[in-house]
């Protein structure tokens, strides 16, 4: 009962909202999230999985194994004393660890919640971002899926091999989610900031007025609260800027910070809390442990990974921190506000992927002396010893002399300094669409140690190609997603299948989730027609087929 | 009149991260001095001859007055993104450390 009046806690009379954002990509540190339960009562917790990147990365895994596809690192978290902590402490979480199949995400941490006892955990997973099966049919109305940025490139239907496409959903399904009892919120691809924008809408009451009043699960959420419109746009944008700035965990608690205090330790880093207001501002500070929160560490984050700072798009308002203020509390503390919103444009983001070729890398260490005409005449035996191979695309980077840095401002920083580096890593990124030619280049690789200059060594195994996927950003007309988006619990999900298939009861004992693993390809055939009705994903079909 | 060398590490710290194909560097300047001399000298000129032999551009820099801070956005510069692009920084993030040992002449 400790959730029941967390509830009214939060939606009458606190003051400020508790959001932790204890993750920033999959793949990061995952004691984070426990240590920052641990240590602070929060309202919610939050965690991104999805950089863009990450959608390929998942698209790829999902194709070669169904029961794939989403953040895996969740259910480490959750098993190592995450799931406990989350009903202890009454503390909601919201993430897009959901990836390209958010159902099975759902499904494993409904396990996860039962494997401890807590078995009527609400579990809701929000899908409908999964555009991938309308592509056609909404071309057919006139979508025409150009490049967001290079209007010049073949349009995405061009491509032969489409993996994904998601849209970019916004906080009001996250919100309603809430709204509707749930614990635990699973998504696909929501937009960063939104996880957050989410649990606000839920914490000032206007998912329950929308849910009151029936309104469209998605946009346009400003309407939802009783407030002017203009005065909603503008605490969605300060609501959304708190989210940016949380949602790359540690990045804006000292870790990748170019002015970290040299008596700070970062080894034991904290993750941000967000203390979100219902006028629009937020006080910035951090978990238990390392790292600083200050103004500087703030500005970095709040501009990282955003273009004109009048005109930041999400799917929930159009941010403007032009007039950003940013002040610093002390004690790591940093409140930020005066940003304004306006309305959100009609069309969502779109985050797709095409296979476009295969890639291999390769590295050798050039020792001295002169180790940098040594690597490019190693480059350039290579180069000659490959020449027949007509379909590759070969990048060689010197590392040592300057690698990462772009051609003019490497001629620009060799001016200053002439002194020769002790060794070159040389790697080469190799791209073709002949994944056989590729493995012809890898085979040359090795014998550079015996046929090449002296001292070259450090190679490896051959490496094999690998599937290299395009990222494609579009955009589409918010109704054709909008009308496709569901809430549903996993619960509510099995009892229906249930319901509708008694035998499935008495022919099998184990629980549902169980059967979709375990069981005959007629019961699984049973399921997965009601699922796939239940939530127009083709791709549940395929999975458990 | 004779000019002076500043490196922007004396000048601003920085962040960068990728969009698409396109990278976004912040840079930050240390007070309202370094502010004003940043803003003079960091031109979409001067980010196309730094980025030479990676991108033809276009830039784009975009001014926060309230904060001390120009948001550099640099086009095309990914080999087409961070999943196709054959460098090792594959998603620019070494960018902004990149142009802090840069120098502008004021």
């Amino acid at each position: 009962m400790v959730k029941k009046s967390k509830i009214e806690k939060v939606s009458t009379a606190t003051p400020s909202v508790l959001i932790g954002g204890a993750g920033g990509f999959w793949g990061d540190r995952t004691y984070a999230p426990v240590d920052m339960l641990t240590h602070n009562d929060l309202d919610y917790i939050t965690m991104d999985y999805l950089a863009e990147v990450t959608m390929s990365i998942m698209s790829k895994s999902y194709s070669s194994n169904p029961k794939l596809g989403w953040a895996t690192d969740l259910e480490r978290w959750l098993k190592k004393g995450g799931i406990s902590l989350l009903r202890e402490k009454g503390v909601r979480l919201v993430t897009n660890a959901g990836g390209v199949n958010p159902v099975s995400c759902a499904q494993m941490v409904l396990d996860v919640a039962c494997s401890i006892g807590w078995t009527n955990c609400q579990v809701a997973v929000v899908t409908g971002d999964n555009v991938l099966s309308i592509l056609h049919s909404s071309a057919k109305e006139g979508e025409q899926f150009q490049h967001m940025f290079d209007k010049s490139k073949e349009p995405l239907l061009h491509h032969d091999e489409i993996i994904a496409a998601n849209a970019y959903l916004g906080a009001g399904p996250i919100g309603r989610s809430i709204a509707k009892g749930a614990d635990i919120v699973i998504t696909g691809r929501v937009a960063d900031a939104s996880l957050i924008v989410g649990c606000m809408l839920h914490a000032s009451g206007w998912a329950q007025n929308a849910e009151n009043e029936s309104l469209p699960i998605c946009g346009p959420i400003h309407s939802w609260s009783e407030k002017e419109e203009q005065e909603s746009l503008d605490l969605l944008a300060g609501w959304s800027v708190a989210g940016h700035l949380i949602e790359c965990g540690a990045q804006v608690c000292g870790g990748n910070f170019t002015n970290l205090p040299a008596n700070v330790d970062i080894s034991d880093i904290s993750y941000p809390i967000a203390k979100i207001s219902f006028d629009g501002s937020s006080i910035i500070m951090k978990s238990k442990g390392g790292g600083i929160v200050n103004r500087a560490s703030v500005i970095e984050q709040l501009l990282y990974e955003i273009d004109d700072p009048s005109n930041y798009i999400t799917p929930d308002v159009i941010v403007d921190i032009s007039m950003i203020s940013i002040e610093e509390l002390g004690d790591n503390q940093v409140k930020v506000s005066s940003v304004s919103g306006r309305i959100p444009p009609e069309r969502l983001k779109i985050s797709s992927c095409y296979h476009d070729a295969y890639f291999i890398t390769s590295q050798l260490l050039v020792p001295g002396p002169e180790p940098l005409a040594k690597a490019q005449q190693t480059d350039k035996i290579l180069r000659k010893r490959v020449a027949h191979l007509k379909d590759i695309i070969i990048e060689t980077e010197f590392f040592g002399a300057g690698a990462s840095l772009p051609l003019g401002l490497r001629k620009l920083l060799d001016k200053t300094t002439n002194s020769n580096p002790r060794e070159i890593l040389v790697r080469w990124g190799v791209s073709s669409k002949n994944r056989q030619s590729l493995n012809v280049f890898a085979s040359e690789i090795a014998p550079l140690v015996l046929t090449g200059p002296a001292g070259v060594s450090g190679y490896s195994a051959r490496s094999k190609p690998r599937k290299q996927l395009a990222f494609f950003p579009t955009s589409i007309g918010r109704k054709h997603v909008e009308e496709q988006v569901e809430i549903t619990f996993i619960h509510t999900l099995r009892s229906e299948i249930e319901e509708r298939y008694p035998w499935l009861k008495r022919n099998v004992t184990t629980r549902i989730d169980n059967v979709m693993m375990n069981s005959d390809s007629r019961t699984k055939l049973a399921v997965a027609r009601v699922i796939r009705r239940r939530l127009h994903m083709p791709r549940i079909w395929k999975a458990v087929n | 009149m004779k000019t002076k060398r500043v490196y922007l590490r004396e000048l601003a710290h920085a962040r960068s991260g990728d969009k698409g194909d396109l990278v976004n560097i912040a840079l930050i300047a240390h007070d309202e001095e370094a502010f004003e001399i940043l803003k003079q000298g960091i031109t979409t000129e001067i980010l196309k001859s730094w980025f030479e032999g990676w991108t033809e551009g276009p830039f784009e820099i975009y001014s926060i007055e309230s904060i001390h801070s120009l948001n550099c956005i640099i086009h095309n510069v990914l080999q087409g993104g961070g999943t196709t692009s054959r460098r090792l920084d594959a998603q620019g993030k070494a960018l902004g450390q990149a142009l802090l040992q840069a120098w502008i002449e004021v």
